[in-house]
């Protein structure tokens, strides 16, 4: 029963629900604009609600994310549907965009869940937690995290048996499984995007043995291992259980590298590399860390000053790429590298082996916009049209670009950009 | 202290290395070679000599012949820096570098300076068949000595000195340079002649004498390289085909024999040069490993030589099995044509030679390392 799709107006139009394009909402919606985000994931907060701490100044991610999401999310000018596909976008004149949104049901009326995670204990169905990078196991019905926002259970439809269970145990009563997909057409002036990126896949890689080795990981996993919301409250092999005493880093895994089909550096392994071996140098005092690297690049302020302080802490920094990582029968690794200081052919062994990956793009805001062309680089990024006067410009007029959509970025020059985002929007709006 | 020049890049890429100069030190490429080791690590310590234009270290080293080139460091390059082909270009100016004539390098580095010899080979040929009144007896009979004699008089004109040369700037020049910078540890009780050997003592020489012919008639050190076991197999049988085709016609005259099992043993190994060739011409033309994607005439020329060679001396024994040699002289003139251009040019100019090369690397390699020890 396919209701007539449902009609709404704003000025802005932001794509994309992390911490860049949160920001630019916040933006516009404090200057008095009307904004939808649409999220296609079941949260706000992209990957940085998902860190453990940021780099240099060692904050708590979670502790400055939250309060900024729960911002967006309590704002009266913002309106937010999480789990939305925005199928297309089509501009029709000057400050008229008409976007068609899909809104996918949760099974869970959102209003009326209290997220007390009785259906959670319920359900009898378990598979991989795609939001613990697939660390532990979660259930068909499930929070997405302990501070996803909303915080609202949903169905995994694809995995859930149908048994009822959950429905039996809710006390509101607000499982639904006769919900279904809502389209939406909505209407706005201006759109900025800021669909983010990907993480580069290891799996492209071989002879570094993700997915095969058991204790090869990557450094997001890593990120949940350290995260104040972590699975396992310590850092242990996933495995087998065991506490890692030698830990290695092998930088520019996936950035750099022609052969890896990412040649750009992504800006910001080498200082969350650098950012996790200090935090493992405080969770296990007693680990060896190695960083195996081409070059360590702490651009930023603050940022060599912490390299410095890494080496102080007692962190070995080896300058050598990685050229293939074997796996032990007990599970330690062996790492086969050229010790670039004095050339000589080295193997050493390693009970957990981080992998720094590095940034890809996402290539999805490209097919969205079907009457102008929304330009990519050669890279596959968002193109700036104009990216040393105007850096927020893409190569629609109205259309604004914000956060990792254009090219690698730390969270500081995301946040940054999505100001520039932003201040370009309201120009144009009034224009 | 090492002497550098600047020019060495520009100079090494008219031997085929064109991209090693986008090096940026990363280590991968000796991390996945299967042949480096701890202190005998490469292709990056060469990349960087190359770079930084090192040419006395790299004139003595011995690695650009302990690769065997199966590709891996180029196919993993993060800077597509190519350094599989890099090497094989060393392997190259290193040849150049042992010539003595300095006509390897001119051929190396020009495609006509190597045709116009070629042409004139050729116009030798014709010009003395010529000169016969195009007999073929007498023709044959003498193209039969020419063999002979090229292959003694290459060996003991170019091919010798050469080697001799390859000795000198990878035994002797480093040790008496260690001897100039650290006299303490050079001259440490050794007597004349082990000084004059470089430092290694005869007994060490005529000692890893078995390794040298085991390295030559095997090749075994390819069988570490990753790629797959039939290229090694390939290159094996047609080293021995080669050698046993030599011995067949110059030593026992396979095209004047009456002995069956000479006639039929030269039919097995042209046959043998002719097949394995023809599948290494077609690997370099459809380019599917990284080994046969950056051929240059120097490869093609000894491929497609060494096919020519194996072809039409099987044809023209055919012909004189069936009696028909004398009306088709052409076959004859066309054979010792190839037969001459690969003797004069080819194997003391050419690519024959990393064949002597490589063997000799293996065997100066062992002698280091025991000297060392």
């Amino acid at each position: 029963m396919q209701k007539e799709p449902i009609n709404l107006s704003f000025d802005a139009l932001v794509i994309g629900g992390g911490i860049a394009g949160g920001e630019a909402a916040l933006n516009l919606a404090n200057n008095g604009y009307k904004v939808i985000l649409i999220e296609k994931r079941l949260s706000l907060g992209g990957k940085m609600i998902m860190l453990s701490k940021v780099f240099p100044t060692l904050d708590c991610s979670a502790c400055i994310t939250t309060p900024k999401v729960s911002e967006i999310s309590r704002h009266p000018n913002i309106t937010i549907f999480t789990e939305s596909d925005l199928t297309s976008i089509e501009k029709t004149g000057e400050k008229n965009f008409i976007a068609k949104v899909t809104r996918r049901p949760r099974y869970v009326i959102a209003e009326d869940c209290t997220a007390c995670q009785l259906c959670e204990q319920a359900c009898p169905v378990i598979v991989k937690d795609q939001f613990q990078y697939n660390l532990v196991g979660r259930k068909a019905v499930y929070i997405p995290f302990s501070i996803a926002s909303p915080k609202v259970a949903a169905i995994d439809i694809e995995n859930c048996s149908l048994c009822g269970a959950c429905e039996k145990v809710c006390p509101p009563g607000c499982i639904d499984f006769t919900q279904e997909p809502r389209e939406y057409i909505i209407h706005a002036q201006t759109a900025i995007v800021a669909t983010g990126f990907r993480l580069y896949d290891p799996t492209n890689v071989p002879r570094y043995s993700y997915g095969e080795a058991r204790n090869v990981i990557t450094s997001m996993q890593m990120e949940r291992l350290l995260a104040p919301t972590r699975p396992f409250h310590t850092i242990l092999r996933s495995s087998d259980g065991k506490v890692p005493d030698k830990i290695a880093y092998v930088l520019c895994a996936g950035s750099r590298d022609d052969s890896m089909g990412n040649p750009i550096c992504s800006q910001i392994c080498c200082m969350y590399s650098i950012k996790q071996a200090q935090l493992l140098m405080g969770a296990l005092p007693m680990a060896d860390i190695t960083l195996y690297y081409i070059d360590i690049r702490a651009f930023g302020k603050g940022y060599d000053e912490f390299y410095e302080q890494a080496v102080g802490m007692g962190v070995r920094f080896v300058k050598g790429k990685v050229g293939r990582i074997t796996e032990k029968e007990n599970g330690n690794l062996t790492l086969r590298y050229e010790d670039i200081a004095t050339g000589k052919l080295k193997e050493s062994e390693h009970d957990l082996v981080v992998l720094s990956v590095g940034v890809k793009p996402n290539s999805e805001p490209a097919d969205i916009f079907t009457s102008h062309k929304l330009e990519l680089d050669s890279l596959k990024f968002v193109k700036q049209s104009d990216p040393l006067l105007s850096p927020a410009k893409t190569t629609i007029e109205g259309v604004f670009v914000a956060g990792t959509a254009t090219g690698p970025k730390d969270i500081p020059d995301s946040i940054l950009s999505a100001g520039a985002a932003s201040s370009e929007a309201i120009s144009y709006l009034n224009q | 202290m090492s002497r550098i020049n600047p020019k060495f890049g520009k100079e090494l890429k008219k031997y085929g290395a064109t991209e090693f100069s986008s090096c940026y030190n990363c280590g991968t490429c000796t991390a996945v070679c299967s042949l480096s080791t701890g202190d005998d690590s490469f292709p990056r310590s060469m990349v960087r000599l190359s770079e930084t234009g090192n040419e006395d270290e790299i004139s003595a080293s011995l690695k650009p012949w302990l690769c065997y080139y199966c590709g891996e460091c180029s196919s993993n390059c993060p800077q597509t820096a190519n350094p599989g082909e890099l090497m094989m270009s060393l392997r190259r100016w290193l040849t150049a570098k042992y010539d003595w004539t300095g006509l390897s390098g001119l051929m190396y580095k020009s495609l006509p300076a190597t045709i116009i010899a070629m042409v004139l080979i050729f116009a030798g040929v014709i010009g003395y068949a010529a000169s016969e009144g195009f007999d073929a007896e007498k023709v044959m009979h003498i193209g039969h000595y020419f063999e002979m004699f090229a292959i003694a008089g290459v060996f003991g004109v170019i091919l010798l000195p050469n080697l001799f040369r390859m000795w000198y700037f990878v035994i002797l020049k480093p040790s008496r340079k260690r001897v100039v910078e650290k006299p303490e540890s050079g001259a440490k009780h050794s007597s004349g002649l082990t000084n004059l050997l470089g430092g290694i003592p005869l007994r060490i020489y005529m000692t890893s004498l078995g390794d040298f012919f085991l390295h030559m008639f095997t090749q075994k050190r390819a069988l570490g390289c990753d790629d797959n076991q039939k290229r090694w197999f390939e290159h094996f049988i047609l080293v021995i085909g080669y050698l046993t085709l030599l011995f067949t016609t110059v030593y026992l005259d396979w095209f004047s024999s009456e002995n069956l099992f000479v006639i039929i043993l030269g039919y097995l190994v042209s046959a043998i040069v002719f097949i394995v060739t023809f599948d290494f011409v077609s690997g370099r033309i459809k380019k599917s490993k990284e080994v046969s994607k950056h051929s240059r005439p120097s490869d093609w020329f000894f491929v497609i030589w060494l096919f020519l060679m194996g072809v039409t001396a099987f044809l023209v024994r055919l012909f004189i099995d069936f009696n028909i040699i004398e009306s088709n002289f052409w076959l004859y003139l066309f054979h010792l044509t190839i037969l001459a251009q690969w003797a004069l040019i080819i194997v003391p100019f050419g690519k024959w030679t990393h064949f002597l090369y490589r063997s000799f690397a293996m065997y100066f390699d062992k002698l280091q390392k025991s000297a060392n020890k």
